[in-house]
């Protein structure tokens, strides 16, 4: 018996070893190697020196690291409700029948697959403070001072938090559809059948229907919006000065740019772990209601 | 997430490849028999010295061929800094800015050719102090030198009455830009176009003051600011912002006679020129000597060199010092000046055969700010030019869009600069 049981263990291992070794291999060894870098000052040419917690106290006395991080989590702030809500809502609308639903579904999930550098550059243009026909639209309905968008401090990151959210809230809306799609009908008709108002069966039946896929999207939203990257890179580059600087971005700096690969992952450690830390509270906090 | 595992990916890439590098810089055979070159460059097809340089070469010496490395020219230094570090053995790398080069020279990665350095071709080379390392020492040579001068549109500026630009002075300059401006909207032509670059600015006034953009004093930029806010207040040129989220070209704002003139480096002489031959633009245009501060009787500019190296791991390096060589001298100027690329290496005949190229200005004016009295280095070289860099280029940003005053904005550079760079 103890035989058969190891030999259905092995044979199941077999079945993961290619993808986990891939995982191994690409994601596992570097992030460790990672986190041993995060101890040492290295430029990738000469050999790495042991400089112990030296990075991480440069790093708290680093302005342009704490602007980041508080950037970065100013973006999550705005992008991770943003988001949810604007594909939330697209998905209840699209969630019907309806002439052309599924024209109205690809066209919200067109964004998404758009090149990013394309939207960026767009958007860019849609936000020009003269030209632009945000502003131009704003003027029409009686705004006399429109913000500065992209060439303001105060409103730079505002625009890009704007543009991602509608770049990602088709791909959000198709998890929620099919969210909505799994709860069952018959719970609706009881409600109906109890008198139930519209509002309320949305609070009482497709939100509690929808928890595991709002779980899920609250965690990918989480996670996109701090590593958030490649939009801010095309459509700001940080700027102007250092208003939407990001973490990521002042990784790529530090690392690639200026070569201090120990401090670049100084930096992608704290990362990591702040990543971590607010996903494990996502986790405790759904585990809890779970059980109530 | 990806950031950070793409980081630690590369550095176990490296790691691997460091034990590679190390057996990689066997002795080569001897320089005899074919021999297959292989040069670092960037754009090669919208980068026509290159080919020129290639061609001229392999010409004269037909025993060895020349394999391109292409690489695209936004990721250029990245892309050299990484192969340099994984121990790759391209023969001949071409040091797109002074700053990466010193920082592969201090890292040991380039080849010591200090020797064809202190040749007597080599006394001819413009900006060749600015390869100067620790010691004396010389890992690059240049073979274009690049520097600013201030493009005008004949055209436009005939049409406005305004005589040709000679030795302007900076205030000159300005009024000179607003009288030039005329309509509005879509068919509005600007007086002047400055780029997004801090250089525009910075540089400048650091060549014409005698300021050090290293020093961490930064009121030596305060007069050139006003001066571009100036213009830019007056709508005499492309307000800065609109310029960034536009991603406005430089030369596209030339070309298409969008400004009556344009301060900018002598690399675009070259693209005018084949513009012009292919028929996208027909703008009438000459050169005059960048705009001066009051008094000076001197013409001072700022430029960059462009060199090529030879790579410590190099496989064929007595070949590729003979190409680095090759193409910093006179044989490699003469076929750079073909194509109206700057030569590093500077003689009359060169200048002659330059301003004889079809398309080229040939009043006395645009060969006069083809030879300015000082070129000085864009950026000064050190540990910390990057950093430094980085600061300024952020508070520039800040100062051109309006969101710091001037004097702020210096006050920030030089708190930033002491406190981030040490």
């Amino acid at each position: 018996m103890a035989q058969q049981k190891w030999r259905n263990t092995l044979v199941g291992w077999s079945f993961i070893l290619p993808n986990f070794l891939g995982f191994v291999i690409i994601s596992l060894v570097p992030m460790i190697a990672a986190f041993g870098l995060s101890f040492m000052e290295w430029d990738s040419f000469n050999a790495p020196e042991w400089v112990g917690l030296d990075n991480f106290e440069r790093l708290l006395r680093d302005e342009s690291t704490k602007i980041a991080l508080w950037n970065t989590t100013l973006y999550a702030l705005g992008h991770v409700p943003l988001t949810m809500l604007a594909a939330l809502g697209l998905a209840l609308l699209l969630n019907r029948r309806l002439a052309g639903l599924g024209f109205f579904r690809a066209a919200a999930f067109f964004p998404y697959i758009t090149s990013l550098v394309a939207v960026a550059v767009v958007w860019n243009m849609l936000f020009n403070p003269e030209f632009g026909p945000v502003n131009q639209f704003l003027h029409f309905i009686g705004i006399d001072n429109p913000p500065g968008w992209t060439t303001s401090t105060t409103w730079a990151m505002p625009a890009v938090i704007l543009t991602s959210v509608w770049r990602d809230m088709g791909y959000y809306m198709v998890l929620f559809l099919a969210g909505l799609q799994s709860i069952p009908r018959e719970y609706y008709e009881a409600s109906k059948v109890d008198g139930a108002t519209g509002w309320q069966r949305f609070l009482f039946v497709t939100l509690p229907g929808l928890r595991p896929v709002t779980f899920l999207v609250l965690i990918l939203l989480t996670v996109q919006s701090f590593k958030v990257f490649d939009l801010i890179v095309v459509m700001t580059d940080g700027g102007p000065g250092r208003a939407t600087l990001v973490l990521s971005q002042q990784i790529y700096r530090q690392g690639i740019i200026e070569g201090e690969f120990g401090y670049a992952s100084a930096i992608s450690f704290v990362l990591f772990l702040l990543v971590l830390v607010l996903t494990l509270i996502q986790f405790w906090f759904n585990n809890r209601r779970e059980r109530s | 997430m990806i950031r950070r595992r793409m980081l630690a990916a590369m550095a176990t890439a490296v790691a691997i490849a460091l034990p590679v590098s190390a057996c990689g810089s066997g002795e080569e055979p001897a320089a005899n028999g074919p021999v297959t070159l292989s040069v670092s460059v960037w754009s090669l097809a919208s980068t026509p010295e290159f080919q020129v340089l290639f061609d001229a070469f392999t010409k004269a010496n037909p025993d060895i061929t020349i394999k391109p490395v292409d690489i695209l020219a936004a990721d250029y230094p990245t892309k050299v800094t990484t192969m340099l570090a994984s121990g790759d053995q391209t023969d001949v790398i071409t040091m797109k800015n002074v700053i990466e080069y010193a920082r592969y020279a201090s890292r040991g990665q380039l080849l010591d050719i200090t020797a064809a350095a202190k040749s007597d071709t080599a006394k001819k080379l413009g900006g060749l102090d600015a390869f100067k390392q620790e010691g004396d020492k010389y890992y690059a040579l240049p073979y274009r030198q690049d520097f600013w001068v201030l493009y005008y549109n004949k055209k436009l500026l005939e049409a406005a009455g305004q005589a040709f630009p000679t030795n302007l002075t900076w205030d000159q300059y300005v009024e000179l830009a607003k009288k030039l401006t005329t309509g509005s909207g879509q068919s509005k032509v600007y007086g002047t176009y400055h780029h997004t670059w801090r250089s525009v600015t910075q540089a400048i006034s650091a060549a014409q003051t005698g300021g050090d953009q290293l020093s961490g004093d930064y009121k030596f930029f305060a007069d050139q600011y006003r001066a571009a806010l100036a213009l830019q207040e007056a709508g005499a040129t492309l307000d800065f912002g609109t310029a960034v989220t536009q991603k406005t070209g430089y030369a596209s704002m030339f070309e298409t006679q969008k400004t009556a003139m344009m301060p900018m480096g002598t690399w675009f002489i070259a693209k005018v020129l084949s513009e012009k031959q292919k028929g996208t633009t027909n703008v009438d245009w000459a050169i005059a000597p960048m705009p001066q501060r009051p008094g000076s009787s001197k013409i001072t500019t700022f430029g960059s060199p462009t060199a090529f190296a030879v790579n410590k791991n190099a496989k064929h390096s007595a070949a590729a010092k003979k190409f680095v060589e090759f193409a910093s001298g006179p044989e490699g100027a003469k076929a750079l000046a073909a194509i109206g690329i700057v030569p590093a290496y500077s003689s009359d005949e060169i200048l002659k055969q330059y301003f004889a190229l079809t398309g080229m200005p040939t009043d006395e004016m645009s060969k006069k700010a083809f030879t300015p009295d000082k070129v000085n280095l864009e950026m000064p070289v050190s540990d910390k030019t990057s950093k430094i860099d980085t600061i300024l280029n952020e508070e520039h940003q800040l100062i051109m869009a309006k969101q710091k005053s001037v004097e702020d904005g210096i006050k920030s550079m030089e708190t930033r600069v002491k406190n981030e760079v040490s």
